[in-house]
């Protein structure tokens, strides 16, 4: 690990740290947006915003938590749809 | 209990157990899994009706199996104790369902095992064909068996009662109306409704869905001893 990763702790440390991987959080976003059928540009213009915020947030912060990103990328996505936005905020309590 | 008594028991039966929401919940997961990963409506309707089927046959499965047992051990007129504690069985999942059927806070997260929850999520997000998405089908009715067992045993005790050939038609009745959300699901995913929309609906209206299902539970255990051993202990009906 490089110095100024920063690493996530996911949830609540019952699975083993991961270094931020940025293309994950623009698939994840991606999908999001897909599902509510916004179209395909759209949705790989929002990943990029959406991702760039997150990544500007965690540039002073060495180590969040995977619900933090998460947090912090649903507020920003409702700005660009709000569709996806609650889709990717209900994905872990759908079930 | 004649025919039409019943069939009327196993119709509402699978009208309780088609307001259970964990084979809607992972149906949910899978076409948003199965659209955002930029598959081809075909493909979404593929997979998505390969789970339908799934959950479908082994509904088919267990409601047979569970008969079978019945007729084994019962014969075609099982005991009034089987009946009441059946009953009771109802009563207290309808009780249950009231109190605990959603986990608190945002969302429509049931109580059922987290591992159990952890394993369907995970696996709607790697089902790729619809074999997979079958087999899906298959183990969700299995996680579901602590809801959906009370209405299974009540409709295998009625059915195990009825005529050869009617039998064969109450359980499919109770297949098709126990898919019936199912299915609307479906055709809304394919008629293109933004997942969004079906979600918020559920989400909106959990504690109607839970409040129906518990009271309905709660009116099929009272009507079926009313009707099974009431009557039997008076000799009417």
């Amino acid at each position: 690990m490089a110095d100024g990763d920063t690493y996530i702790i996911k949830r609540k440390g019952q699975r083993p740290t991961e270094v931020f991987d940025r293309t994950k959080l623009h698939q994840s976003i991606t999908a999001a947006s897909l599902s509510a059928r916004a179209p395909e540009g759209q949705a790989d213009n929002i990943a990029h915003a959406v991702t760039n915020y997150v990544l500007e947030w965690l540039e002073q912060r060495p180590e969040v938590t995977s619900h933090d990103i998460r947090l912090v990328a649903t507020r920003h996505l409702r700005a660009h749809h709000p569709d996806a936005a609650y889709l990717y905020e209900q994905h872990r309590t759908t079930l | 209990m004649d025919i039409a008594s019943s069939l009327a028991i196993v119709t509402l039966a699978a009208l309780i157990h088609a307001s259970f929401q964990l084979s809607v919940s992972v149906l949910t997961l899978l076409s948003g899994h199965a659209i955002g990963a930029k598959h081809s409506q075909g493909k979404v309707m593929r997979l998505t009706f390969g789970y339908v089927s799934g959950v479908g046959v082994m509904t088919l499965l267990a409601l047979s199996f569970i008969s079978l047992i019945f007729l084994h051990i019962f014969g075609t007129d099982a005991p009034q104790f089987v009946w009441a504690v059946a009953c009771g069985l109802l009563i207290g999942v309808g009780l249950a369902v009231w109190f605990f059927y959603y986990r608190p806070g945002k969302g429509t997260s049931l109580w059922i095992p987290r591992s159990f929850a952890r394993h369907l999520s995970d696996r709607s997000k790697a089902t790729k064909s619809s074999a997979e998405a079958f087999s899906l089908g298959l183990a969700t009715v299995v996680s579901e068996l602590l809801f959906i067992g009370a209405p299974m045993i009540i409709a295998a005790l009625v059915l195990v009662g009825l005529p050869a050939h009617w039998q064969l038609v109450g359980i499919a009745i109770y297949a098709v109306i126990s898919l019936l959300t199912l299915f609307s699901i479906w055709v809304l995913i394919g008629s293109g409704h933004k997942l969004s929309t079906i979600q918020k609906w559920r989400e909106d209206n959990k504690h109607f869905l839970q409040f129906t299902a518990g009271g309905a539970l709660a009116v099929l255990g009272f009507f079926v001893y009313v009707c099974k051993i009431v009557s039997d202990v008076s000799g009417s009906f």
